[in-house]
This record gives C-alpha cells, sequence and structure tokens, in this order.
C-alpha cells in the first residue's frame, strides 16, 4: 500500500480524518439512536405480552439454522465433488450470474416456479397428477417455511462457494491445498476422503465470518420472507417489520423491541458459531484412518453443478415467461395470450426506474469515492478501527439498522426524502464496495508508486496515468456491486422515505402479494436486469487492453 | 521388484515433453532426473503418481513390483511423494500428520506406529507440537516419515532438498537416502542440484525437445 511507505505526517490526516467522520458521524448516530429504542421499558413490556413473538422467534430459528447448516452440507459437498480440477473452474465461473440475481426477485421467480398454479406442476399436469385446477398446496408461503428454507439455501450456496473460492483461488493456499490432497492421494485416501480430512478441516475456520453471515442474513432476512416465508406466524424479522410500519408509535416502538430481540438472538448464535471454529472436536475426528472405497466414486460431480444452475435458469425464465403472461389457464404449459401489458405499465411508470437508476448510480459513486479516498490516505491503524464501524450496517439486523437509520434522517431533516435516501443507500453500499476493492487496491504494489516518483511525476499524475487506470477492472467491479447494492434495499427504501420514492424492489415486493402477477415478474426481472447491465457494462469497460500484434 | 517407467510420450497440447524414455529403479536404489526448467521432470513424477493435470497426456505404461499401476487412481498405487514444500498439514500436530499416513488398523498398533516414527526422527517430545513450530529440518524429516509410514512400494522426490540451507541438504540427503535403501523402496527423485545424485549410474538428464 502507498501509504505505507509515507511517514505519518500530522499536516495530511486532516482528509483521513474527514473521510472517517463523514462515515463514522451518520453511522455511530443511526447506532446510537438504535440503541436508545432498547431503552423503551413501555416497548418490551409490549413485546412480551403479544402472543406471537415466542412462535415467531421459533419459526426465525428453524428457518434461519435449517437454512444454514443446509447451505454448508449443500457447499461443501459441491467443494469436495468438484476442487481442484476443470469442474471446480466451471462452478467458479457460474458463481457471478447466480450471485447477481437479487433475493427477493429469486423468491418470487422460485414462487412462480413452485406455486400450486406454477409452471413445475403445469409440466406435469394433468398427464401425471390429473390436476385440472391448481391444488390447494400450501408451497408457497407454506406453514412450515420450507419455501423460506429452499429459497435462502439457493441463494446462499453460491455466495458460501464464492467464498471458499477466494480462499481457494489464491495462489499461496490454492496450490498448497492441492498438493496436500495429491499427498493424502498417495497415502492411499480416496479424493472424497482427502477432501474431507485434509482440506476441509483448513478451509472451514476461514469461512467461519461469510458461515456468521449467512446464518444472521437467514434469521434476519425481511424481503424475502415477506414473498415466499410463513404468515401465521411470520419470522420475528417480518412481525417487527410489520410493527415498525403500524401508525401506533406504542406498536412501533414494540417493533424496534422485538428487533433488538432479534439482534440478541443473532449475537448468541453468531458467537457461539465463531466460538466453534477452533473447537478441538473438528480435528480430533479427522485421523482414524480409513481411507474410503476407490470404488465408491460418485457417478456424476457435476450434478449439483447442473441442479443450481437449472434452477436458476428456472427462475429467470419463469420470470420472463411471467412478465409476459396473458391469458394462462392452469394445466397449460405456455400461455393462451402473451402481451406487453405489464412492460408498459412498467414504462408508464418511468419514475420508479429513473429513482432506482438515479439511487444506485448516485449511491454507488458516492461509496466509491469514498472507498478510494479512504484506501489512498488513510493511516492502516485508523483503517482496521473504522471498518468496524463501516461494516456495522452488514452485522446488525437490517430490521434493527433501519431503525436507527429513521431516527437520524429524522433527526437531519432528511426523513422522506431524496437526499435521505440517496444517504442510507450509499452507507450500505460503502461496506460492500470497501469489501470488493480493497484485495486489489491493498495489494497494488507499491513499487509502482517509487517508479513513477523517480520519473518526476507527482502523486496526482502517478494516480490519474497509472495506479487507477491499471486497478480500472477492481475500480469497475466495486463500482457495480455498489449499485447491485442499491438496488436491492428495500426496508431503508421504504421506510426512509415513508413510501414516496418507489424502486423496481418496493415495486416487486409490494406487488409480490397481489394478484399482478405479469407486472410482478416484470419488476422483479428489472431488479436482476438492472445490476447485471452495470456487471456486464463494468467487465466489458475494465477488459484488459489489446496491443496490437508486434513487428518482426 | 522394482519400479519400471516406459514412457513413448508425455506431451502438454502439441509439446513433447520427454520421449522414448525407460528407467528401471530396483528396490532400495533412487535414481535421479534432471534437467532445465520446463523439461517435463516434475510432469514425468506426476505421471507416475498419477496426478497429471488433464492438459498432459502421457502415452507409456507404469509398472510397479511387476503390477500395472498406471491405469489405477492416486490412491491406489501406493506410490509416495515429497514435494519441495513438506507439506505438513497445518491443521494438525506432528502426531495426527503423522497418524494420518498410517493404514487402518487396532487404535493401539497405529498409535505404536508412530511413537517409533518419532523415537526415529529423534522427535518424542513433538508430538503434540504445531508443525509451524518445528525447524525446516525437522518437518522435511517429520514429512518423510509421514510417507513411509503409509508403506508406499515406491518414493517419488520431487526437489525435497531445494529448500534446506546447505549444510541441512547433506544431512537429509543422508537420510534419506538411507531410510529408503534400508527399506528397499524405489526411489525416483527429480533435482537441479549435481550433489542431490545418490549413484551417478543411475542419472537421467531430459533436455527440451
Amino acid at each position: 500500500m502507498a501509504t505505507a511507505l509515507r511517514p505519518v505526517n500530522l499536516r495530511t490526516l486532516w482528509l483521513p480524518a474527514l473521510l472517517a467522520l463523514a462515515v463514522a458521524v451518520p453511522v455511530a448516530w443511526a447506532a446510537v439512536s438504535a440503541m436508545a429504542a432498547a431503552l423503551d421499558g413501555a416497548a418490551w413490556r409490549g413485546l412480551w405480552q403479544q402472543p406471537q413473538w415466542p412462535r415467531a422467534l421459533a419459526m426465525t430459528l428453524w428457518t434461519g439454522l435449517a437454512a444454514t447448516a443446509l447451505s454448508v452440507a449443500l457447499s461443501a459437498w459441491v467443494l469436495s465433488l468438484s476442487f481442484p480440477g476443470a469442474l471446480w473452474q466451471r462452478v467458479v465461473q457460474a458463481l457471478p450470474p447466480m450471485l447477481a440475481v437479487p433475493h427477493a426477485a429469486f423468491a418470487i421467480g422460485l414462487a412462480f416456479l413452485i406455486a400450486p398454479s406454477g409452471w413445475l406442476l403445469r409440466a406435469v399436469s394433468p398427464w401425471a397428477t390429473g390436476f385440472d385446477a391448481p391444488p390447494p398446496w400450501p408451497t408457497t408461503q407454506d406453514p412450515w417455511g420450507l419455501g423460506l428454507i429452499a429459497v435462502l439455501v439457493a441463494k446462499e450456496v453460491p455466495f458460501l462457494l464464492w467464498a471458499a473460492a477466494t480462499q481457494l483461488q489464491r495462489e499461496d493456499t490454492g496450490l498448497r491445498w492441492a498438493r496436500e490432497l495429491d499427498a493424502a492421494r498417495s497415502m492411499g485416501y480416496t479424493p472424497q476422503r482427502a477432501w474431507w480430512r485434509v482440506l476441509w478441516p483448513q478451509l472451514w475456520p476461514r469461512l467461519a465470518g461469510p458461515l456468521v453471515a449467512v446464518l444472521a442474513y437467514s434469521l434476519t432476512v425481511v424481503d424475502m420472507a415477506l414473498v415466499i416465508g410463513p404468515q401465521g406466524p411470520p419470522t420475528l424479522a417480518v412481525l417487527a417489520w410489520q410493527w415498525l410500519l403500524d401508525a401506533d408509535a406504542a406498536v412501533n416502538a414494540q417493533g424496534a423491541a422485538a428487533a433488538w430481540l432479534l439482534a440478541g438472538v443473532v449475537a448468541v448464535l453468531a458467537g457461539t458459531l465463531w466460538a466453534l471454529r477452533h473447537a478441538a472436536h473438528w480435528r480430533a475426528r479427522w485421523t482414524a484412518g480409513s481411507r474410503g472405497h476407490s470404488a465408491r466414486r460418485h457417478a456424476a460431480p457435476g450434478a449439483p453443478l447442473i441442479a443450481l444452475a437449472a434452477l436458476y435458469g428456472g427462475v429467470m425464465l419463469a420470470l420472463a415467461l411471467g412478465s409476459l403472461a396473458g391469458a394462462w389457464p392452469f394445466p397449460q404449459l405456455w400461455p393462451r395470450q402473451w402481451g406487453l401489458q405489464a412492460w408498459q405499465s412498467v414504462a408508464a411508470s418511468a419514475a420508479t426506474l429513473w429513482t432506482t437508476l438515479a439511487l444506485a448510480a448516485l449511491s454507488a459513486l458516492t461509496a466509491l469515492a469514498w472507498a478510494v479516498a479512504w484506501l489512498e490516505c488513510a493511516p492502516p491503524a485508523w483503517d482496521s478501527r473504522l471498518r468496524r464501524l463501516v461494516y456495522l450496517p452488514l452485522l446488525l439486523p437490517s430490521v434493527l439498522w433501519v431503525v436507527g437509520l429513521h431516527r437520524l434522517t429524522l433527526a437531519w431533516g432528511l426523513d422522506a426524502r431524496f437526499a435521505g435516501l440517496w444517504l442510507a443507500h450509499s452507507l450500505a453500499a460503502a461496506p460492500y464496495v470497501l469489501i470488493a476493492l480493497s484485495p486489489a487496491y491493498l495489494g497494488f504494489d507499491p513499487r509502482y508508486a517509487q517508479v513513477a516518483a523517480s520519473l518526476r511525476k507527482s502523486r496526482f499524475t502517478f494516480l490519474a496515468r497509472v495506479k487507477w487506470p491499471l486497478l480500472r477492472a477492481s475500480l469497475l467491479a466495486a463500482l457495480a456491486v455498489g449499485f447491485a447494492v442499491s438496488v436491492a434495499q428495500y426496508l431503508p427504501t421504504l421506510f426512509v422515505g415513508a413510501g414516496r420514492f418507489n424502486t423496481v424492489t418496493t415495486e416487486a415486493v409490494t406487488l409480490a402479494s397481489g394478484a399482478q402477477r405479469p407486472l410482478t415478474a416484470a419488476y422483479a426481472w428489472l431488479q436482476w436486469l438492472l445490476p447485471a447491465l452495470v456487471f456486464a457494462l463494468a467487465a466489458w469497460a475494465g477488459r484488459p487492453r489489446r496491443f496490437a500484434k508486434g513487428h518482426p | 521388484m522394482s519400479l519400471q517407467l516406459s514412457v513413448a510420450r508425455l506431451s502438454l497440447g502439441e509439446t513433447t515433453l520427454v520421449q522414448d524414455l525407460h528407467l528401471d529403479v530396483p528396490p532400495g536404489a533412487v535414481h535421479t532426473v534432471m534437467g532445465d526448467s520446463g523439461s517435463g521432470k516434475s510432469s514425468l513424477l506426476a505421471a507416475v503418481c498419477g496426478t497429471l493435470a488433464p492438459v498432459f497426456r502421457f502415452e507409456g505404461k507404469v509398472t510397479l513390483h511387476g503390477r500395472r499401476i498406471d491405469t489405477l487412481p492416486t490412491e491406489a498405487r501406493r506410490v509416495g511423494i515429497l514435494f519441495q514444500d513438506d507439506l505438513l498439514f497445518a491443521h494438525m500436530t506432528v502426531r495426527e500428520n503423522l497418524l494420518f499416513a498410517v493404514p487402518p488398523g487396532p487404535r493401539g498398533e497405529r498409535e505404536a506406529a508412530v511413537a517409533q516414527a518419532l523415537a526415529d526422527l529423534e522427535l518424542p517430545g513433538f508430538a503434540h507440537a504445531d508443525p509451524a513450530t518445528l525447524s525446516g529440518g525437522q518437518r522435511a524429516r517429520v514429512s518423510l516419515m509421514r510417507a513411509l509410514l503409509a508403506q508406499p512400494q515406491a518414493l517419488l522426490l520431487d526437489e525435497p532438498f531445494s529448500r534446506l540451507d546447505a549444510a541441512l541438504r547433506q544431512r537429509m540427503r543422508d537420510f534419506v537416502f538411507a531410510t529408503v535403501r534400508a527399506r528397499g523402496i524405489p526411489v525416483l527423485l527429480v533435482t537441479h542440484d549435481e550433489a542431490d545424485v545418490a549413484d551417478p549410474a543411475r542419472l537421467t538428464r531430459l533436455t527440451r525437445l
């Protein structure tokens, strides 16, 4: 890092101080405001008197823990079948398009697939099922939370695989682990047994952070749970959200208390998971000596990847089809009429689209500008301290964070204003942009700066002509990440914007509970399409420079 | 009873790395393979071990004690391998690393084999040590012992001494060559260092084709 080369100079600290304050003040303000909500005794008494919360909490624990356990198990299984080798490279290539699908859009698309009148049942009706009308099956918003668990698992498996890929694709660990697997196999262990005994115990402690993130997200998700989660009772996060939206201030405070209860549950479970990562138990079992059966090789190691890709393909196709469907009686596989009415409705409410684009572009640019400036000039000791605060929106349950954010915008006079939304979205995008940009930025070879300085180039010339062009792909990718994070914001947009600003995400989630399926599908598709286009644009603009072939 | 390697052609895409090579390594002998970078030395070992990447193509035959092994998966070949890096598993203690290699059997016998190995290594007090706390030489010796505890019928050494300092290198050579000779294990050694050559009569120099 270039900053490491420079001695600390008090005169140069004003900019990092300003940058730190720009993020620390609103985040700390929101966090303290959220904390103040926990001190309301009447709100807690109101919460304890509500008969719904114990069942909502039980549903939260069931769906959150089951989704996390299944996601980890499936990810580990896919890894054990594919790493190292050509299949693993295909897995890595397949991850970005899956990760780009927003959670809410995926939930809506999956609901289209598995609903009683959905595409899956149409595909086998009536010839296999005998149904000529949709059966009264609770396949979405089922009382057991199975649909929510399925959506969470389908979304979190690619995330965990991506987190594993960041470790396995590293030159140092990746090569070493591949050789360790070879060494174990040379001792007679089958590839799968070698993987479980040699690689997994080393990999999983490194995945503890992403695992905690998966657990926290699964326990606190609101938008997906509204679309496909159980309703009687809902999860605690949804219950808290419903109370927060209530016009009655007492019920509102009760919602904040419920959000705090959820935060406590997440903290306890996440702390337990974090503490378990180095437990001796995980190591003690790995040396029993059994080699596994060489003959028992998996017949189709690529099957899990194909199944996952097919699910994502099916979901996106269902959304595309749904947005173009006119009359579509059950059990016909294809709509009887096709139409563009849904897309015409989207075009007619262009303000929604423009609000989405403007918010996402402004927030992503703000977060990127801040992250670049911070990484460029912050002393390393400051960086590690400020990050704890910057990452706070990721660690707190979204339903609790939004309480603090709302109080912040009220106090600053930004409530129900575009500027308030800009601030909320920028604070949400900043940690993701920082995470996306840091490895490339901090890994930039500091000798380039020395070379530029030795050529009598100013610092700005070095940044503009050397460093940023060399980091162009990473900068653009981080910008696309910030854009995608902003587009996917649901709770802050609705709460801070006081319902006055619609984005494709708020429209998609709100419409999902209604009967306008084509319009819901169109907005859900847009929710995916906008970030996907920006990612594609970033990849195109960030592609390596092609040089003309040299002449002999 | 020996390791026999017959290579008609070992190639990477259209590039031939090794052609018409025949080696016969008797039990306890160390056959050294030397050559420039990119001449296919390490790929040759990978072909014997069964870890050759799919982009390579091996046309030939590997037999160990009269049994053809090049059609078998790595884990069934009973060929041990040592790399430049010791590759001790970082999440296991020294004892667990060694125990990992011992074939299945009664727990007492497996533990006894590990205790004997630690005594042979003159590291009896290091059973529960973190491998990272060992010196380079100690790690290299534990790594060799781990490979031997798996009871391989042949051993492949891919520049195993190159990361050691000069004094330690000579001690490790003596230790490795004496150990494999005593156990009657045929060894194929790849190196850049002339000093590693155990027997000048058993030396193959590969050149870029």
